[in-house]
């Protein structure tokens, strides 16, 4: 599992990216787009286990059997809002139709001077969220991320939004939680993607689509240990430029002893991978963790 | 065992286990050892943990952006000196 995505080659040469970047911000959007054709083709034919993960999980969230057209359908949305992060980095926003649900339960919540964990995950852009930070007021953003992961796209990033660039913390060093300790603290929000494994994450098993899956009990245990309120914030892309964002408090306290954290911690992940299992029905395309998801933890 | 803690050390070293909920007792631990992985084994968000009791305790916060984080947790020796310096309780 999580050894699995790391391994896995970014793929892709930072040349072709950089043309595309260019191509979509020079050219607009459109003609961005029809790169994604032949890209999301060229990954259909030759990435076997990226497919394979994706069939398998098709297959889980169609409740039937993907033709190849679905896994088609699945790429072609991964490129796209790939590729529409340049337009959201870039400030470009106000180009998508942005439907927003549930923004009220983290108003509330930041309103009582309370800092909040926004747990993310890899469905849909989490991108999407970001560009509506402006929504909660002038309260502190940060990410906390294991940067080295996306080195590519961050370089990107940082020449297009370098005050994005700089609200991301590093996980993984004590400076990186004391910085999300000290945003907390200071009323604002920690955004974190909550689905992922890396080799050495303590995990707890979660059932996701019938199946046992490993998730990370980290994040949980970031918002227990500072007594913030956890919500769920997931930006799905809905074809065109319609992206539709789905806010909801998960947790209002997830206070817990040490010696009963992770029972607690484990039936706040479950509700999470619950919810997720839920969007991921409505937007089954959406769905960015082209590994096998539920491959046995390798600790 | 080792009995060379300082007793600014041991009062540390037994706020580490109290607040970790660490399965040995405060004098096992090496003042000179690491925290932070090998060593003592603490993770990231032992760390923070730690950090919410170091404040408590003794009545200051560690920083983000103090170019000395990496020394400071590096050892028990160190956490302490760094306590004994910056405490205000």
């Amino acid at each position: 599992m999580s050894e699995s995505w790391l391994n896995q080659k970014e793929r892709g040469s930072p040349l072709l990216m950089r043309l595309i970047t260019w191509i979509t911000l020079r050219l607009g959007r459109p003609a961005g787009r029809v790169m994604l054709v032949p890209i999301s083709l060229y990954f259909l034919l030759f990435s076997r286990r990226a497919r394979a993960a994706s069939r398998l999980y098709l297959r889980r969230a169609l409740a039937r059997k993907p033709h190849w057209l679905d896994i088609y359908r699945h790429y072609f949305c991964f490129s796209a809002t790939i590729l529409d992060r340049l337009y959201f980095l870039s400030g470009r926003q106000d180009y998508f139709e942005i439907d927003v649900h549930g923004v009220e339960a983290i108003q509330e919540t930041l309103r009582q001077g309370r800092g909040c964990v926004l747990l993310g995950a890899h469905l849909g852009s989490f991108e999407v969220l970001r560009s509506l930070a402006v929504q909660f007021g002038e309260v502190p953003f940060a990410i906390l991320m294991h940067v080295e992961n996306a080195l590519k796209m961050n370089a990107i990033m940082n020449t297009l939004n370098p005050d994005l660039a700089n609200s991301i913390i590093s996980m993984g060093s004590p400076d990186g939680l004391l910085r999300a300790r000290e945003i907390i603290e200071s009323g604002g929000i920690v955004g974190i993607l909550g689905d992922r494994t890396r080799p050495g994450d303590k995990t707890l098993p979660c059932e996701f689509f019938g199946a046992t899956a490993e998730l990370p009990d980290g994040p949980l245990s970031f918002a227990s240990i500072m007594h913030a309120p956890v919500a769920l914030g997931l930006g799905l892309y809905r074809g065109g430029r319609r992206y539709e964002v789905h806010f909801e408090l998960l947790a209002d306290s997830l206070e817990a002893p040490r010696a009963l954290r992770r029972e607690i911690i484990q039936g706040h992940l479950q509700h999470y991978v619950s919810r997720l299992e839920h969007y991921c029905r409505i937007a089954p395309y959406n769905w960015f963790n082209f590994y096998d998801y539920w491959a046995p933890a390798s600790r | 065992m080792n009995n060379s803690q300082s007793p600014l050390e041991q009062e540390v070293a037994a706020l580490i286990v109290q607040a970790l909920n660490l399965e040995i007792t405060p004098q096992e631990i090496d003042p000179a050892a690491p925290l932070y992985h090998e060593g003592l084994g603490l993770d990231s968000i032992d760390m923070l943990e730690l950090s919410l009791a170091i404040s408590k305790t003794y009545g200051f916060q560690l920083k983000s952006d103090a170019p000395d984080n990496a020394s400071i947790f590096s050892s028990l020796q160190s956490l302490t000196r760094h306590i004994g310096k910056s405490r205000v309780k």
